[in-house]
């Protein structure tokens, strides 16, 4: 028996929920901080992307089209109590200053132990590199598509890139 | 009886010790922030939740007008 449209659309669907949802749950989780948002988050991200699956236009990858929803999403959701949450950038200085074993591999003893600290880190970052990390963590994105989603060329990427990792591991060893 | 249970919990500690001690053996070095991103990422895990309430959102709504995969594959494939 053929499916009809709708059970294909169905099927698809689930393939690209299955192959995105960590990527998408990740960033939620990881950029608001809460599981409770980020579940909530990730269900209106890929709800949002059911109902415009037919407006996507194939010029990006499914990929980066999810996350430039997600990152709207999850900045829409911040927006409100950004200020509660991130140092300002007058902080950021302190952090890159500080004298931080930054060329020094990052180490955690215990498993469970590195989302907490991973997440203390990253509320501790401006959001424009907390973004960045995330975003370049994930390896199917280039840094052309990681450029394009925060809005930056790849060479401003690799720039900020560089003093996003100084930033997160001189303000990881603060979390031991 | 007792001892029966008492054994039990001392073979229950003893495994949660061994437990304890795979994990504190199990330090980690990270190179740079991203790795260790990565490696978070890969043991986390996504809340079966969300597949449902999807399931339930979606089962609401009609499907999109023009199946997307056709302006991927013109039509070719589903």
């Amino acid at each position: 028996m053929e499916e009809s449209p709708a059970d294909l659309a169905a099927s698809e669907f689930s393939c690209l929920y299955a192959e995105n949802s960590r990527a998408i749950y990740y960033l939620a989780l990881r950029f608001l901080g809460d599981p409770q948002k980020a579940e909530d988050a990730t269900h209106d991200v890929f709800l949002k992307a059911f109902r415009k699956l037919d407006q996507f236009r194939g010029e990006a990858s499914l990929r980066t089209w999810l996350y430039r929803i997600a990152i709207n999403h999850c900045q829409n959701l911040r927006q409100g109590w950004h200020d509660r949450h991130v140092f300002s950038n007058a902080d950021d200085a302190v952090w890159e200053n500080t004298a931080a074993r930054t060329d020094s591999p990052l180490r955690v003893l215990e498993i469970k132990e590195l989302g907490q600290r991973i997440q203390k880190t990253l509320d501790g970052l401006p959001d424009e590199y907390r973004l960045l990390l995330l975003l370049v963590a994930d390896e199917e994105l280039s840094y052309e598509q990681v450029g394009a989603l925060v809005g930056q060329s790849p060479d401003a990427v690799r720039g900020k890139l560089h003093r996003a990792r100084k930033t997160f591991a001189a303000l990881f060893e603060k979390t031991a | 009886m007792k001892q029966q249970t008492k054994l039990s919990e001392e073979q229950q500690s003893r495994q949660v010790g061994t437990e304890q001690q795979t994990q504190q053996s199990a330090a980690r070095d990270f190179t740079n922030a991203e790795e260790m991103l990565r490696y978070d990422a890969a043991h986390t895990t996504v809340p079966p939740g969300i597949a449902q309430r999807l399931q339930k959102s979606t089962g609401d709504l009609p499907g999109p007008k023009t199946a997307w995969w056709k302006r991927l594959f013109g039509g070719t494939q589903p």
